[in-house]
């Protein structure tokens, strides 16, 4: 285990940096790849490269920078915050908004655009709603939490619950409200900025550390409940735990870049069918993984059209296809 | 006595467990038998704490259980399952690591010692050579022999073991009571184990404890509590016992 | 996920067709096929004298042929955001509201209403099919689509369906005359002294209009122009950041009919934005306000705009230009009224707009 574990290590920490610095050559702003270097190497020294465009800098500290930061963070956050709570609820096919982050979160930017104008931002609520959906699906589900069918179930009544109250609010939204809402729904990096980054980048990396801590603790949760009571393990208060910091990460990356789906579930997946469900490796690699994904996603949405695609659809484009090939084509039981 | 129970009652919708007192010993092996319903599962969780009991007491080292903290207590009694159905395909050795969770805490990773335990572990039981191999591979014996293993691995003192041998064929029924006796006379480990078949049951406890229905109709060494009236009482059906070449059978 | 509640009418079916089995056709009455801007060709009575326009442009061009009263029913729009309808025709703020959002078309309300035409906005291209699916009256999808020509013959379109042909074609030989002295002002000025504009309409920063014609008619060049439009038929366009920056325009822009409290995209915000700080627009600080485009206009108001972006963009063509006389003229051409303009550039703060 340890000798690969260490190549694997490597991979994940400079796979995504790579695709970091590769990524910032791609826009709609044409810069050639040596002004490229020269203006990067002027960030670091200025007094040595005075005569690029100002405009150079501008897009790559300020355009490109923080949103492909966030891109990584983000990406990391959610499939990390996925493949945890697969590990917990014991299922492969639960995703990070399975508690109804993303119902909340949506109903709390609706609710902040329409009552509290477009000058607010919906970060602040979409963060608080999204923490009181995780809130109230754990306190109805209540004591029964030891068992994860309610647990699940009420994460879907929640979810629904929130989403018609959604859909109440865009109904009495102005259009240009609306135009916004629909905007930051679909999921979306355009509006990145370093503000979002310095806010929401510590919450998620500082929740995603927790989880890396707990990768081997997870082997032990996705036992049934009575083999890791039996192991030693408070379940409860481990269980509660996980879902609090997955939560964290999940609704501070859903607050400043919108719903991003697909992501939590693909990424843990592809990462499980190459090298196996053990969740030392699992738990690292598919943050390594949802950094690049998304990261490239964006990409992929920058070069193809001159405007803005939601980033959530490019997820979807690029990932569903990818993972239903693999799933075709493997042969051995990745699970 | 390294556990017992005292005026245990345990309740769940209509049935009811009551046990007064019973004990189990270190180096000895308790089989647990009974018909289906008799609530032998039953009482073997709640002897690991992992069922909340309504009365009483299980006290290990003169300690009630409920007073040790979950590490500690799972540093002290280890439980094998029937069968592990897990959704994910973890290599062997892997599996068996989890068995170390008990000695670690929460943020920890297992160290190269509890890796070594681990082997260890897997070795005893004769799997070393599934080590790397996923679990959902090996046949139901093989992943009999891995709970085993995990157990082992946690290092307790104490094994309650459920229905180790169900499903299995012949051959490996004989081996896995052998190693459980192994576990307890050569590891010294108490072993508390259910079990269906109650021929093997007679062959290999030291203490046997008859259940019906949730209570006990006798616990003692085969010698002093069986007897046909017994067995009647127990399964309702006429059972003899017959002696071939020195040995128990029994005749429906 | 659905964005905007449906309201399932379907049970209005069975009564509506009671309706249109049952009553008989319009006796005598001639009818007239015309071709609506999304194509499709609707059969409207000859005169018309009950209208329900939900397309604020058309409601505005019947106040102006001085038909208001032939208004049955209006829309959000325009008792939320016309400034000058309480001054205009006050009585367009007691009409009853039809829709909202305009998928959430009251239909009984509209069948009470019993108009003999409905005007909606393209914008929403579904809606013209799906009332009609709906109710017997035809639904006409009209709008000007940013274009001088289109906006000329739905005046006379209107002009025609409501017996005041003669006031439409007095007011679109009025507007002809306007545009004309503009352009003639501005001669053939080469393309290199035509200022590049960048419009940032639809309160966003990033969506603009491909095609503007009082922009190009005022003596500019769109930034947008070399873009596909988004959807055609409404020319607008969205883009990022960097594409702005790689255009760099001589000037930027803001669609300035939103109140000031409600405008998202301001002056102040795009001269602070960090990431547009390098544009020499930004830099010259030739960022202001123009009235802009939802996707209906006010026809007194774009030919203010015309003349006002040709100030903005030759100023030394046109030195003796006061905004608020130039309102208030052009308003009282269409409206009838005096000092109209006064009272919206108060509310749009329009004294603030011109630069230099």
């Amino acid at each position: 285990m340890t000798k690969r574990t260490g190549w694997w290590t490597l991979l994940a920490v400079l796979l995504p940096l790579l695709i970091l610095i590769l990524s910032l050559a791609v826009g709609s702003y044409r810069i050639p790849p040596k002004d490229l270097v020269h203006t990067v190497a002027g960030l670091i020294s200025p007094s040595r490269h005075p005569d690029l465009p100002p405009a150079y800098k501008d897009i790559l500290l300020h355009i490109r920078l923080p949103r492909l930061l966030l891109a990584l963070i983000v990406g990391a956050a959610l499939s990390l915050s996925g493949a945890a709570l697969q590990a917990l609820f014991k299922n492969p096919l639960v995703n990070e908004y399975i508690l109804g982050i993303s119902s909340g979160a949506g109903f709390g930017a609706a609710l902040s655009l329409v009552f509290l104008g477009r000058g607010f931002p919906p970060q602040v609520a979409a963060f608080g709603f999204a923490l009181l959906a995780v809130f109230a699906v754990l306190t109805i589900a209540g004591r029964s939490e030891s068992s994860v069918v309610p647990l699940l179930l009420t994460g879907v009544v929640v979810s629904a619950f929130f989403q018609a109250l959604l859909a109440l609010v865009v109904y009495f939204a102005s259009p240009y409200a609306l135009q916004t809402l629909f905007f930051w729904l679909m999921g979306n990096l355009a509006l990145a900025t370093w503000r979002d980054v310095l806010l929401a980048g510590p919450v998620m990396l500082a929740a995603a550390g927790v989880l890396i801590l707990l990768r081997w603790r997870l082997n032990v949760l996705s036992m049934s409940e009575t083999e890791a009571r039996s192991l030693g393990v408070h379940v409860r208060r481990e269980k509660i735990l996980v879902i609090l910091v997955a939560t964290l990460a999940t609704a501070a990356a859903t607050s400043v870049a919108g719903i991003i789906g697909w992501i939590g579930l693909i990424g843990p997946h592809l990462v499980r069918m190459a090298v196996g469900a053990e969740n030392r490796r699992v738990i690292p690699l598919s943050a390594a993984f949802g950094a690049c994904f998304l990261m490239l996603a964006d990409d992929a949405a920058r070069m193809a059209v001159s405007f803005e695609i939601p980033v959530g659809i490019f997820t979807s484009i690029l990932g569903i296809p990818v993972f239903v090939y693999l799933l075709v084509k493997a042969k051995k039981v990745w699970l | 006595m390294s556990i017992r129970v005292r005026n245990l009652a345990f309740d769940y919708k209509d049935f009811r467990l009551r046990v007064a007192d019973l004990g189990f010993e270190r180096s000895r092996l308790t089989a647990i038998v009974g018909p289906n319903g008799a609530g032998k599962t039953t009482f073997l969780k709640c002897l690991g704490s992992l069922l909340p009991i309504s009365a009483g007491a299980v006290m290990v080292d003169d300690r009630d259980l409920v007073r040790f903290k979950n590490r500690e207590r799972a540093r002290r009694i280890g439980y094998v399952p029937q069968e592990h159905g897990s959704v994910f395909n973890y290599a062997v050795l892997d599996f068996v690591l989890l068995g170390r969770a008990a000695h670690l805490p929460v943020f920890a990773m297992p160290s190269a010692d509890d890796e070594r335990l681990a082997r260890e572990a897997l070795d005893y039981v004769g799997l070393r050579m599934f080590a790397e191999r996923p679990i959902a591979q090996l046949s139901s014996g093989e992943r009999r022999l891995a709970l085993i293993a995990r157990a082992l691995a946690q290092a307790t003192e104490i094994l309650l073991m459920d229905e180790p041998t169900t499903f299995l064929d012949m051959k490996h029924e004989v081996e896995i009571l052998d190693l459980v006796r192994r576990l307890a006379r050569e590891a010294g480990k108490t072993v508390v184990c259910t079990l269906h078949n109650l021929d093997m049951a007679l062959k290999y406890a030291d203490t046997m404890v008859f259940m019906k229905a949730g209570a006990v109709l006798a616990a003692g060494p085969p010698d002093s509590v069986l007897s046909e009236a017994l067995l009647e009482r127990v399964y309702d059906i006429p059972i003899r016992i017959l002696a071939v070449d020195g040995r128990r059978v029994l005749l429906r | 996920m659905s964005l905007k509640g449906k309201r399932t009418a379907s049970f209005l079916i069975w009564p509506a067709l009671v309706l249109i089995l049952a009553s008989p056709a319009p006796s005598g009455q001639s009818r007239r096929t015309v071709v609506d801007s999304l194509g499709r060709t609707v059969s409207v009575p000859e005169r018309a004298e009950r209208i329900l326009s939900l397309q604020p442009e058309i409601s505005r061009i019947i106040v102006a042929l001085g038909a208001g009263e032939k208004l049955v029913g209006v829309d959000y729009f325009l008792r939320r955001f016309d400034h000058a309808v309480s001054l205009v025709f006050p009585k367009a703020l007691e009409l009853p509201l039809v829709t909202r959002l305009g998928e959430d078309v009251n239909l009984e309300l509209v069948l009470n209403l019993k108009p003999d035409v409905i005007f909606v906005s393209p914008s929403e291209s579904w809606l013209a099919d799906s009332l009609e699916a709906k109710i017997p009256m035809p639904v006409a999808a009209f709008s000007s689509l940013g274009s001088f020509e289109n906006l000329f013959r739905e005046m006379e379109f209107v002009g025609d369906l409501i017996g005041r042909r003669g006031r439409a074609d007095e007011l679109v030989r009025f507007a002809r005359a306007e545009l004309k002295a503009v352009r003639d002002a501005i001669g053939a000025r080469p393309a290199s002294s035509r200022p590049r504009a960048y419009l940032a309409f639809y309160s966003s920063l990033l969506r603009t209009n491909t095609s503007y014609e009082p922009l190009s008619e005022a003596g500019g060049v769109n930034a947008a122009a070399d873009l596909l439009p988004v959807a055609l038929g409404t020319k607008e366009a969205v883009v990022n950041v960097e594409r702005l920056l790689a255009w760099d325009p001589d000037l930027i822009l803001i669609q300035g009919n939103y109140l000031p409290a409600e405008r998202a995209v301001t002056v102040e915000s795009v001269l602070g934005d960090v990431r547009l700080r390098s544009l020499r627009a930004v830099q010259g600080r030739r960022v202001t306000y123009t009235f802009g485009f939802w996707h209906w206009w006010d026809p007194a108001q774009v030919l203010l705009e015309t003349r006002y972006l040709a100030r903005l963009f030759h100023p030394d063509l046109f030195p003796g230009f006061e905004f608020e006389a130039e309102g208030n003229r052009l308003y009282k051409a269409f409206y009838g009224r005096d000092g109209v303009f006064s009272r919206v550039s108060k509310t749009l703060k329009c004294e603030e707009w011109i630069l230099d």
